[in-house]
């Protein structure tokens, strides 16, 4: 029970992600330091520390647009950020993470910043937007100067660039014509010169150009294949090398690009500069009192870099050494090499970045962090020695499933004993004693493990986690979470410890890809390997692939899966197993002919046998249309009812059925009375949520509507007039609860729906959709919720007996456990009797939110998108994960944990009273007789 | 009721009493046994019987021809009994309430068990009416009112709500219903 004890303080698990890294600098005014801040994709500002990759502060921004991070500046202890396209400027301290001001822009869309220094010091930072040009101070953020930047109406400002002395450059350009170049004076935004340039072949400043050395634009043009140099300080034209007079040439139909370097916005540019000649050739170039001078060609090179420590800047180049996957990295001021290797599946690298560091010998020391395709930050410390990896991809997640640990190695040997074929009396009393023998010697192995890991303290007793040694314990607590993440990456993570124990990366998923994955086999049919299937769907082409893997080691199955040339619209996993007890997966593609999976004969015979018994229904949202088939035997389809939903007037935006996995264990209500209320449990039930498309306040409804999913009967209807979307939904036994924006009230309400068979019961052996006389009883109420909500889900347990809790993600990252007792539609609003005797709590609109119902406590779970629920092996425990930009796993017990001895049974004392008692018993016993014979003898 | 060995204690006693006192120990390997007993009745010992008076009781014969009816009456009240604590079974049944705790409990399990008992044992309280002339109709009587006590302590039971009658009792025992059709499906991915 001390195992308990410890789970318990580690079973409460979170892991903080950022997201896939847009902006990296590290924190350099520090020669210790151990910062690095990155900006994300997912509009997360985030210091790590570079020794563990962990998080030291993170700020979350508002997701989409509005939060969005344009560009990421750092100076000393400042880190400027532009967010929301050009409408905030922020600043913050690097080392706490706090923030020293924040200002709004003006309007505008934001196109560049950069850092005004003047005589060796950074006072300034320069913003400029579409048609206007600001400086601000860096201390405080006030507004030094705004100017409107001429012409703005046909020249496209581009860039803003400042070298220190005392002029802000503007660099704006008219695609195909000229480049406009506007010099501002930082002291009072006066226009110091403007320069028109002719640059018909240009049409983009930031993606071709670069200002190098004193103040000299360098830009590339594909078309003549030459570079172009220009002098932003005197008027001049531009002039023009052609790369072949270097003695470089371009990889063909190659944009080449210019990759310069300032480490101090108050000096120039450094001349050193990379020209990209192709997808992995580089060429450093040097600036050279107006000559370009070759210093050397990197081929293969993939990515360069450029990086600062004190007054020595080192260019870093990444090179693949092999096609395997090795990687190196090596720099040519210092020429000295890195040599890592790379996950061979993890993807190309994208970005790196390098801190560069004083030794104490004076000499350049770096370390790497690579940023790969997959959105792992790799951080390598010389000589080649990973330090930490970050899964990015984590901050993610699409869809997830959680599936049973294998058997222990001894338990899986017994199992295989059965599994196998029999083959005389001699060998399988041979191979049981040996199964025996195996079992000995693993207990006696764990005995003496146990034995010596007790002599040592808790502490030093680790319990790595590997897949060699991963085993299902007593309760089943323990699982593996297969998650499938928006990059394409999948992860194999133990629940207990959340540590990743595998990773698969699938290449080549388009940027718009459903997932759907599926457990086609459980671990319980051992010898057979356990199953899973991820269907991937590119929702442009509508073409589907099938990637089957094995959910333990995540390696991909042998298992060959069907090429699917149609366009799949559904895939339907069905109860039946083929021979090696793996679950037939039915595809349907757009014809409506259904393929399966497997498809050995074995299938397509219980197929043939079951088809008239199979139904599948398709939703089409974009027309509004509901429809179910039916699977005829020779594997075609029969549509056999359609629900149209006219689009102009409502949407359906869900569609929720229950969950394959829950079981009931109750079949009705006890009433007050004592008689019954019998659920009406459909298991083909299908709750369908719409919303009005007209979103006036008056207008705007929210519908629900039940249909049974066979035969496309509305088993009842139910609007919520002067409401408005996003629609919570959670669907299970016999109700149905939804959570919506009330427009009349201006709040969040709650609703359930429970249906009731009634006192009787129609058919108690079997459940047929296609023989239900009687409509069931509907009943409904509705709450108000004091918080807008980000997900909800219910609890699941092995056998349904716990009572259930519906599981409520908030914006403000906390979830909250709700009993589903107080969303119960029989809640009366006079107390009577009856509704004592059956436990309802009175009816009152508000429903509470108790601090003590958050099941996450101070562990905020930023953005929840998502929550995942498994019954476990103990019927109280659920299992939860949620998952949005971080992701946290827990234990719930709705019903306390009944089925389970309390952590402070005091073992000692009982067993020590009932020892006591027996013997106490004996003695008496013993004395009673012996006083009865000497009372006989007197 | 004299002891049978009273006789010769009393005749005993004389020496014995005096023996006590006079002897650290004595040895009697005849009537060692009744050594206590006339200890015991050294008091009365010294009571010299008046003639005629004899120690052994008469016995009374006159009962059994005269008071026939005294018998009758007895059995009957030996028949009637299971009746007559029916009113403070009722009593006691209101006055405990319909709670279930401890002390109802335990009542309503005496009040059950005490006419199974009864009942059970039928053939010795048969045999005690052996000897009246309504044997058989008591006999009844006897049977009715156990069979009444019983049903109070059904009906108590019921009241109290112990009898599985209802049908949420059963609740737990219906089994989920099979699935006739399999579904699935969902949105256009």
């Amino acid at each position: 029970m001390t195992d308990l004890f410890v789970d318990r303080l580690v079973i409460c698990r979170r892991q903080q992600y950022v997201g896939k890294v847009r902006f990296a600098h590290f924190d350099m005014h520090v020669q210790s330091s151990k910062k690095v801040l990155v900006a994300t994709e997912k509009n997360v500002f985030a210091s790590l520390n570079t020794r563990t990759g962990e998080v030291y502060w993170r700020h979350v921004d508002k997701t989409g647009p509005e939060g969005n991070i344009d560009a990421l500046l750092m100076h000393g202890q400042d880190a400027v950020l532009v967010v929301g396209n050009g409408r905030l400027l922020r600043s913050w301290d690097i080392n706490i993470g706090g923030l020293n001001w924040e200002i709004v822009l003006d309007s505008g869309s934001f196109q560049s910043a950069c850092f005004v220094g003047q005589q060796d010091s950074v006072k300034y930072v320069a913003v400029l937007k579409k048609s206007a040009v600001s400086l601000h101070y860096l201390s405080n953020g006030h507004q030094k100067w705004v100017e409107n930047l001429p012409e703005s109406e046909t020249v496209q400002y581009q860039a803003v660039y400042s070298g220190g002395n005392g002029e802000v450059y503007t660099l704006g350009v008219v695609p195909h014509s000229h480049i406009t170049i506007v010099a501002y004076s930082v002291e009072d935004g006066e226009i110091i010169k403007q320069i028109s340039v002719d640059a018909p072949w240009l049409s983009n400043i930031q993606a071709s150009c670069a200002v190098v050395g004193q103040g000299m634009l360098i830009c590339a043009d594909p078309a003549t294949v030459s570079l172009y140099m220009l002098d932003l300080n005197v008027q001049s034209q531009m002039t023009q090398i052609p790369l072949q007079s270097l003695g470089l040439e371009v990889s063909p139909g190659f944009q080449p690009t210019v990759v310069s370097t300032q480490p101090n916005p108050a000096r120039p540019p450094h001349s050193e500069f990379f020209v990209q000649l192709g997808p992995d050739h580089y060429q450093l170039l040097q600036l050279n009192n107006g000559q370009i001078v070759a210093l050397r060609d990197f081929k293969p090179a993939m990515l360069v870099s450029f990086a600062t420590t004190g007054e020595k800047t080192v260019a870093a180049v990444m090179a693949p050494k092999n096609k395997t996957g090795l990687y190196k990295s090596g720099r040519r001021l210092l020429d000295t090499t890195l040599i890592f290797n790379m996950d061979p599946n993890g993807g190309k690298p994208e970005k790196l970045y390098v801190q560069a560091f004083l030794k104490k010998d004076d000499s350049v020391g770096y370390r790497v962090m690579v940023q790969t395709e997959d959105h792992t930050l790799t951080f390598i410390q010389q000589p080649g020695r990973v330090m930490w990896t970050r899964e990015e991809a984590l901050s993610d997640v699409v869809t997830m499933e959680m599936v049973d640990l294998p058997l222990t190695g001894t338990q899986a040997e017994l199992e295989g004993e059965f599994g196998k074929k029999a083959d005389g009396l001699l060998s399988m009393v041979l191979k049981r004693l040996s199964s025996q023998l195996i079992l000995l010697q693993a207990w006696i192995a764990h005995l003496w493990k146990l034995f010596y890991d007790a002599r040592k303290p808790r502490s030093q007793v680790k319990n790595d986690v590997t897949i060699e040694n991963l085993s299902r314990d007593e309760f089943n607590l323990q699982k593996m979470m297969v998650m499938v993440t928006a990059s394409g990456k999948l992860f194999g993570i133990d629940s207990k410890t959340g540590t990743i124990l595998w990773r698969h990366y699938l290449d080549n998923i388009p940027s718009n890809a459903a997932f759907k994955l599926m457990v086609q086999r459980t671990t319980a049919h051992f010898p057979h390997p356990p199953q899973c299937t991820l269907l991937i769907k590119d929702k442009d082409t509508g073409l589907a692939t099938l990637h089957v893997f094995n959910p333990i080691f995540g390696r991909k199955s042998h298992i060959t899966p069907p090429a699917l040339p149609q366009p799949i619209l559904q895939s339907l996993l069905l109860p039946l197993m083929d021979q090696d007890y793996a679950k037939v997966l039915l595809l349907v593609d757009d014809q409506y002919k259904v393929s399966a999976f497997p498809s050995t004969k074995n299938v397509l015979q219980q197929l043939q046998e079951m088809a008239s018994s199979i139904f599948f229904y398709l939703v089409d949202s974009s027309q509004g249309r509901l429809s179910g088939y039916r699977l005829r035997t020779d594997l075609s389809t029969e549509m056999i009812w359609e629900v149209i939903i006219p689009t102009e007037v409502q949407r359906i935006v869900s569609v929720k059925g229950k969950r394959p996995n829950e079981h009931v264990h109750s079949q009705g209500r006890v009433m007050g009375d004592r008689s019954v209320l019998y659920k009406y449990l459909n298991p083909n039930l299908l709750a369908v949520v719409t919303e009005s498309t007209d979103l006036h306040q008056e207008r705007s409804f929210v519908g629900i509507l039940l249909i049974d999913g066979v035969t496309g009967r509305i088993i009842h209807e139910a609007v919520q007039r002067k409401a408005r979307g996003p629609v919570h939904l959670v669907h299970s036994e016999n109700w149905v609860v939804y959570e919506y924006w009330s427009t009349k009230s201006r709040r969040n309400e709650f609703s359930v729906l429970e249906l009731y068979e009634g006192m009787e019961l129609y058919n108690s052996t079997v459940f047929s959709s296609l023989d239900r006389p009687h409509p069931p009883q509907v009943l409904q109420q509705s709450y108000i919720f004091p918080s807008s909500i980000s997900t909800l889900e219910a609890t699941l347990t092995e056998k349904g007996i716990t009572s259930r809790h519906l599981l409520v993600g908030l914006p403000s990252g906390a979830i909250l456990s709700l009993p589903k007792m107080f969303l119960d539609p029989r809640r009366p609003e006079i107390v009577s009797e009856q509704s004592r005797e059956e436990n309802l709590i009175p009816y009152s609109p508000e429903m509470p939110i108790r601090t003590e119902w958050f099941i996450n406590y101070n562990q905020t779970v930023s953005r929840v998108r998502g929550i995942y629920t498994a019954p476990s092996g103990l019927e109280s425990t659920c299992l939860v994960v949620a998952y949005g930009l971080d992701i946290y796993q827990t234990r719930v017990y709705p019903s306390k944990q009944f089925d389970v001895l309390k952590d402070d049974y005091d073992y000692m004392l009982i067993s020590s009273v009932l020892f006591a008692l027996f013997f106490a018993t004996m003695i008496s016993k013993r004395l009673a007789e012996v006083k009865l014979l000497n009372r006989a003898w007197r | 009721m004299a002891s049978p060995g009273g006789q010769g204690g009393g005749a005993l006693s004389t020496r014995g009493g005096c023996g006590v006192r006079r002897m650290k120990w004595a040895l009697e390997l005849s009537l060692g046994n009744t050594r206590s007993r006339s200890d015991r009745q050294g008091g009365q010992g010294d009571v010299v019987y008046p003639i005629g008076y004899s120690e052994k009781p008469v016995p009374d014969t006159s009962i059994q021809e005269t008071d026939k009816n005294l018998v009758e009456k007895r059995c009957w009240d030996v028949a009637l009994g299971p009746l007559k604590q029916i009113p403070m079974n009722l009593f006691i049944m209101y006055m405990s309430g319909n709670t279930i705790s401890i002390f109802p409990i335990m009542m309503v399990c005496m009040m059950a068990w005490r006419p199974i008992q009864a009942l059970m044992s039928m053939s010795a309280t048969f045999k005690l009416l052996e000897s009246s002339s309504q044997q058989w109709l008591q006999g009844l009587v006897y049977l009715v009112g156990n069979l009444l006590g019983s049903a109070l302590a059904i009906y108590k039971c019921q009241s109290m709500g112990l009898l599985p009658t209802h049908s949420s009792d059963w609740l737990a025992f219906i089994e989920p219903p099979q699935r006739m059709e399999i579904m699935g499906g969902g949105m256009v991915l």
